[in-house]
């Protein structure tokens, strides 16, 4: 199974050099909007002293180390699996003894960080030497208690939106789909703003869904900023949301397989 | 000997919803409110038994329902009645079992990736189907000395010609030494040596290896020269199980008879039998008999006309093929 995986990594990577213009586009979009909040946030903050008892220092930590928490936990199953099913290219993978998803489109969204990782590593030291952030707060002990809950982000991310795809086998086509559950995640994943400077509505929303658990339960972790009860209540949203992932992939593959009509030759 | 069945199908049939709807702007809106959907019964009921080691032809005008049948057997598509059994699967439980012991070469773009060498999806395909090294070496030997693929493993998929990917596919299709293979055109696209050294292949593959062949081609040459028997299907319709020369006696239970006549050309031979083209060979002039009529309507020949040459033979597998589809 190892050698599959590295087989697969190979393969992926290879393919991944490919599309050196897709990729820039792509990374672009994703690294300027937090900087765009880092820079709203910071002139606020600055001006104010503080916002809800954030500083400016506070914005700049958090937004920076969700650049990073995000490379790790985000996912990317719907560029590169949803439209397999919908040209039939799915056809060749799914009489493979191995499973699609769980292997081939997982290796390519590895493949894929490994990749944008060369994008975001000198734009986050320019961020560095700019805003000369004070990470005082993030400590040995914080780093090694956030790589379980960066797995298990990522693992939860790649399921509910491998779900998603699935659904492209009755419908075709996902997108549309794919941009509505773009907006709770929006919302509730601490994207835009640290949870706790939304409404308390929101915020205690927000405690239950899986969205936080992507960006905001990590990157606070690593930071230092939650309490012993807020980290045990994380990771039980972790497994809990990890279950229910694994229940909902499974059965909509299982399901949309049978409806799977590998259209083309 | 007990004959050991390798596929089993029993009234396998393939309904596809299929949403249609008219041209123009008006239809588009329509559409997208109230879907008009329409059944398409892409294979209506069909059955046969295919022993283990056959290579067995399946034929049928485009849109028949042959692939449709082979993605059914391959595991692909799931059924909409019947039953199959392959190699003692259901093939749509897509157990890996029964994938690592089955291959469906399809077209192009199925096994190999398109942006790199094909070099790579050879490997990752022998990690996937755990196929040792050295077992690999030697399978790759012997497809590289039929196929000739050295020269193409280092190029990108994308840059091969269609015959070049085509070769590729079926390699990579046969690396793991399937027991069962589903061909569906394994030799479209390819020159007239491919295709003949492909032929070659499969059944010296098939010789060696006992494994079951089903193929679907266009080319009638791959037919007689590897299949002993043929599945004719139209319009999702078993028409025909058998082997090809029962199919010309039943279908078309005629022969030619070839005349080279002394002197002009000019004899009626309308009286005989009906006169037919035949492309292959100019010099001679034919007329189709039925079968049962030829030692008669030879001797009146050979009394009434100065014939130089004479030859009887059977109709060309294409006629008959064609005259069974239509039937």
């Amino acid at each position: 199974m190892l050698r599959i995986y590295r087989r697969m990594w190979q393969v992926n990577w290879a393919e991944q050099w490919q599309y050196r213009a897709n990729l820039v586009m792509y990374i672009l979009y994703w690294i300027v909007q937090p900087i765009i909040y880092i820079a709203v946030w910071t002139s606020i903050a600055s001006a104010r002293g503080s916002v809800s008892g954030l500083t400016a220092n506070d914005f700049i930590t958090y937004y920076m180390t969700m650049l990073i928490v995000d490379q790790l936990t985000s996912e990317v199953v719907i560029y590169i699996f949803a439209y397999k099913i919908q040209d039939g290219t799915l056809s060749g993978e799914l009489i493979r003894p191995v499973h699609p998803i769980l292997t081939n489109t997982l290796m390519n969204n590895i493949a894929f960080k490994g990749l944008t990782t060369f994008v975001l590593l000198p734009v986050w030291t320019v961020l560095f030497v700019l805003f000369q952030p004070n990470f005082a707060s993030v400590t040995t002990a914080n780093i090694l208690l956030t790589v379980p809950a960066v797995i298990l982000g990522f693992t939860v991310n790649f399921m509910l939106s491998a779900t998603i795809a699935c659904i492209a086998f009755w419908t075709t086509r996902v997108w549309a789909l794919y941009r509505l559950y773009g907006v709770p995640f929006a919302l509730f994943s601490g994207q835009f703003v640290p949870l706790q400077l939304m409404p308390k509505i929101i915020e205690d929303i927000a405690i239950y869904l899986p969205f936080q658990l992507f960006k905001y339960f990590p990157t606070q972790l690593i930071l230092g900023k939650l309490s012993n009860e807020e980290i045990w209540r994380g990771y039980t949203m972790d497994i809990f949301w990890l279950i229910i992932a694994l229940i909902l992939f499974r059965w909509a593959w299982r399901k949309g397989v049978k409806q799977y009509s590998a259209v083309g030759a | 000997m007990i004959v050991q069945e390798s596929i089993i199908v029993e009234q396998l049939s393939k309904t596809y919803k299929v949403s249609e709807r008219e041209g123009g702007f008006g239809a588009a809106v329509r559409g997208f409110f109230k879907r008009k959907y329409r059944d398409v019964k892409a294979v209506q009921p069909v059955s046969f038994k295919i022993a283990q080691g056959e290579i067995v032809g399946f034929l049928g005008p485009n849109g028949a329902g042959k692939t449709t049948t082979l993605k059914m057997l391959s595991g692909l598509l799931h059924p909409t009645g019947g039953k199959a059994n392959v190699l003692g699967f259901t093939p749509w439980e897509l157990k890996p079992e029964y994938l690592r012991s089955m291959t469906l070469v399809m077209g192009q773009r199925n096994r190999l990736s398109w942006d790199i060498p094909a070099a790579d999806s050879f490997l990752l395909h022998q990690a996937i189907y755990r196929i040792p090294d050295d077992e690999y070496k030697n399978t790759f030997k012997e497809l590289d000395e039929l196929l000739e693929l050295s020269p193409l493993m280092k190029k990108p998929v994308r840059n091969l010609s269609l015959g070049e990917r085509m070769k590729c596919e079926l390699a990579v299709g046969l690396l793991h030494r399937p027991k069962v293979l589903f061909l569906d055109e394994p030799t479209i696209g390819l020159d007239i040596t491919a295709q003949a050294r492909t032929r070659e292949f499969l059944r010296e593959y098939n010789r060696r290896t006992s494994a079951t062949i089903l193929l679907t081609s266009h080319y009638m040459a791959d037919v007689t020269a590897l299949c002993e028997r043929i599945i004719i299907i139209h319009l999702g319709q078993l028409k025909y199980d058998g082997g090809i020369p029962e199919l010309s006696r039943k279908i078309a239970p005629f022969k030619l008879i070839g005349v080279m006549l002394a002197g002009p050309n000019s004899h009626d031979l309308s009286k005989y039998g009906t006169p037919v083209e035949n492309e292959e060979d100019q010099e001679k002039r034919y007329i189709q008999v039925r079968t049962e009529d030829v030692t008669v309507v030879t001797a009146r020949m050979l009394a009434d006309l100065p014939i130089h040459d004479i030859t009887i033979a059977d109709p060309p597998i294409e006629h008959v093929i064609a005259q069974a589809f239509e039937g």
